[in-house]
């Protein structure tokens, strides 16, 4: 009998070996297993658990012979049984539907499961998960079952983690593949939204995973803004806030957080909302630039997931690469900002010289122009780029300002402001023109450039002969009113004295005599009247240089 | 006959005006000094005043003014030798009834002097 077993064991051995040996992905391991295991044992289900060591929970691996409700319930097994599991001993329970301490027991009577072998799943001496029998009917299972199930379990461990290693080193291939492509990629542009978009793209197909997110802290506020999405419902994205999620709290301090379930993770606020989008596990890593963390991405999947350690990795990858490239699209942002800036400034400073109505021109310690307004090149009648870099003195042909009188040299060599008038004939006839030199400084207090202004102030000069002009025009007039002034009352005495003494002659000779007083007296009174009525005057030769005055 | 006072800074000026008006029957009292004038007029009775603008202290407006509040009816004739619109203007404004300019013909001062003391046309013809 115990031949026939040893026997029947090694067949299930071989067969066992043999379809574990035929597939490398975990996954098709425990697949194949759960799936064949029944037949080989005479069992009714089994499932395969793996240790999520983020949780240190058992996380569903595959499944054959039981009710989604059943594999969904919150606990495995008592207390006492995970305990010696974790502990590396077999547990084999029967009328597991009658053990009233267990908390799900309800679920088990419902399923109708009655005997239970649990194994755990070694590997290098470490539970890396759990291996469950179960049969409907009540099943003692021998010794040699459960030596042999042992046996069993840790080939298939190592079958599990000869095809995690595998996935390992294949996924680490094509993430390093991945990352040199993202990286490529992130790097070719300094565009933010590109950046950002070709991350939540690639990331969850690298990954094979549904969704992805970015949030950025804010600067001013702290607070994370979705910034990019992909792979979600517009509905998911308006849930609310998520600072308060301790996965989001957790990976803000910068580890990467893992889950394997979230409707049932309390790190997980929206879990319906999460429900309704199909989303079943999650990992968050954190965005960091050096070691600031300036973001969270996101990576979500539709299936229950249990990311590796590799997978872990790559994302964390990705996650500083992307940092490093939002963080140089960020500060390419600001440089473009501040060069749109100094670009705007520099269109209002060319507006505003170009709009002044004096030449302005700017010349360097070493006389060379750098800098001209409109006004000054129309009067030059020349472009902007023919004279700019030409030597101040060249731009004066003509010599109209002597060197020795010229402003900008006197800056340069005394750093105080200069100014000095001076006559140019143009072709409608004489102007006068005002140069005014200033300084401007540099760090040292040297004379870096001469800032020039040239004005044509021909009209100035007009007014102020006018003016001159009026001044004396108002002095002349006011001395002709006082003179006559004075005049008119000894006057008014001479001709009123005269005309009575005119009476009074007796003798005809001296009565003609008083008339002649009396007509020269009158003729003066005329030339006063005209005097305080003059508006003006015209100079007229008299005798040699001398002039005299004709009143109007 | 009238009370004439006659104020010109030019003595000359003064008795001149005394010999024309008082041979046309005036007692004619005559000053170069504003005080005088103005002491003169405040004492005694004054039918006219005939008054140069250019002073010594004051100007023939300021004494016009002193005057007229102290003896709203006497009749004036401003004379000056240097006519401007606007002491004409501030003259007539303070009740002068001519404004002579210098030098004035003697029959045209026994004429404005006629005709101010008659009372007529008492605001009209300014001879500028």
């Amino acid at each position: 009998m115990e031949q026939i077993n040893e026997l029947k064991y090694l067949k299930v051995f071989q067969k066992v070996t043999k379809l574990i040996s035929m597939v490398l992905d975990h996954q098709q391991v425990m697949d194949t297993i759960v799936r064949e295991l029944p037949g080989l044992l005479d069992i009714d289900a089994a499932t395969i658990r793996l240790l999520d060591p983020s949780t240190n929970t058992f996380v569903m691996g595959a499944a054959q012979g039981l009710s989604m409700e059943y594999l969904s319930r919150s606990h495995i097994d008592t207390d006492e049984t995970m305990a010696m599991i974790n502990s590396g001993y077999p547990v084999a329970k029967t009328d597991v539907d009658q053990d009233t301490h267990f908390s799900d027991q309800v679920l088990v009577s419902q399923e109708g499961i009655k005997s239970v072998l649990t194994l755990p799943i070694l590997f290098q001496d470490s539970v890396i998960g759990i291996l469950r029998l179960l049969t409907r009917r009540n099943r003692i299972f021998t010794s040699e079952e459960i030596s042999f199930s042992m046996a069993l379990a840790e080939q298939v461990g190592i079958a599990i983690s000869n095809g995690r290693m595998f996935q390992e080193m294949e996924n680490q291939i094509d993430f390093m593949k991945e990352v040199q492509e993202i990286s490529a990629l992130v790097n070719s542009t300094l565009d933010l939204d590109s950046v950002l978009n070709t991350i939540v793209e690639r990331l969850p197909r690298s990954m094979s995973c549904k969704a992805c997110t970015i949030r950025l802290l804010r600067p001013q506020t702290n607070h994370l803004e979705l910034v990019a999405s992909h792979g979600i419902s517009e509905e998911y994205i308006r849930r609310g806030e998520i600072e308060g999620e301790r996965n989001i709290a957790v990976a803000l301090t910068g580890a990467p957080v893992s889950i394997f379930d979230v409707s049932h993770d309390e790190r997980v606020l929206y879990k319906e909302n999460m429900r309704k989008e199909g989303i079943k596990s999650l990992l968050a890593v954190p965005l960091k630039v050096k070691r600031e963390v300036i973001g969270i991405i996101r990576i979500l999947s539709d299936v229950h997931h249990c990311f590796t350690s590799s997978e872990i990795n790559f994302a964390v990858t990705i996650a500083e690469i992307g940092g490093t490239a939002i963080q140089n699209a960020r500060t390419y942002q600001k440089i473009t900002l501040l060069f749109n800036q100094v670009e705007e400034s520099e269109r209002f400073v060319a507006g505003v010289l170009n709009c002044i109505r004096p030449q302005l021109l700017v010349i360097d310690k070493d006389r060379h122009l750098v800098l001209a307004n409109r006004v000054f090149l129309a009067a030059m009648g020349k472009e902007e780029q023919e004279i700019l870099g030409a030597d101040y003195h060249s731009l004066w042909p003509g010599h109209d300002c002597p060197v020795e009188h010229c402003p900008v040299e006197q800056v340069l060599a005394t750093g105080q402001t200069a100014t000095h008038e001076h006559q140019l004939i143009k072709e409608d006839g004489m102007h006068w023109v005002e140069r005014t030199a200033s300084p401007m400084l540099d760090d040292t207090g040297q004379v870096e450039y001469v800032i020039e202004v040239i004005r044509d102030i021909t009209a100035k000069r007009q007014l102020e002969l006018e003016h001159l002009e009026r001044v004396k025009l108002q002095g002349v007039v006011e001395l002709a009113g006082t003179v006559a002034h004075e005049i008119n009352s000894p006057l008014f005495a001479a001709l009123g004295t005269a005309q009575l003494l005119e009476e009074e002659m007796k003798s005809e000779e001296l009565a003609n005599d008083v008339q002649t007083i009396i007509r020269n007296l009158k003729n003066i009174g005329e030339l006063t009247k005209k005097m305080t009525a003059m508006t003006g005057f015209e100079s007229r030769d008299y005798v040699g240089k001398t002039k005299i005055v004709a009143l109007r | 006959m009238a009370e004439i006072l006659a104020l010109d800074d030019v003595q000359d000026a003064t008795v001149l005006i005394g010999k024309i008006l008082t041979k046309k029957g005036h007692n004619v009292h005559t000053f170069t000094e504003e005080d005088e004038a103005i002491a003169y007029a405040k004492a005694n009775k004054v039918d006219l005043a005939i008054l140069d603008i250019k002073l010594k202290k004051m100007s023939g407006i300021e004494v016009l003014e002193l005057l007229k509040a102290s003896t709203p009816e006497m009749r004036a004739i401003m004379l000056t030798g240097y006519p401007t619109v606007e002491t004409a203007r501030e003259a007539i404004s303070l009740g002068a009834d001519e404004y002579c300019v210098k030098p004035i013909d003697r029959d045209e001062l026994e004429e404005k002097v006629e005709k101010v003391l008659k009372g007529k046309d008492k605001k009209s013809s300014i001879n500028v």
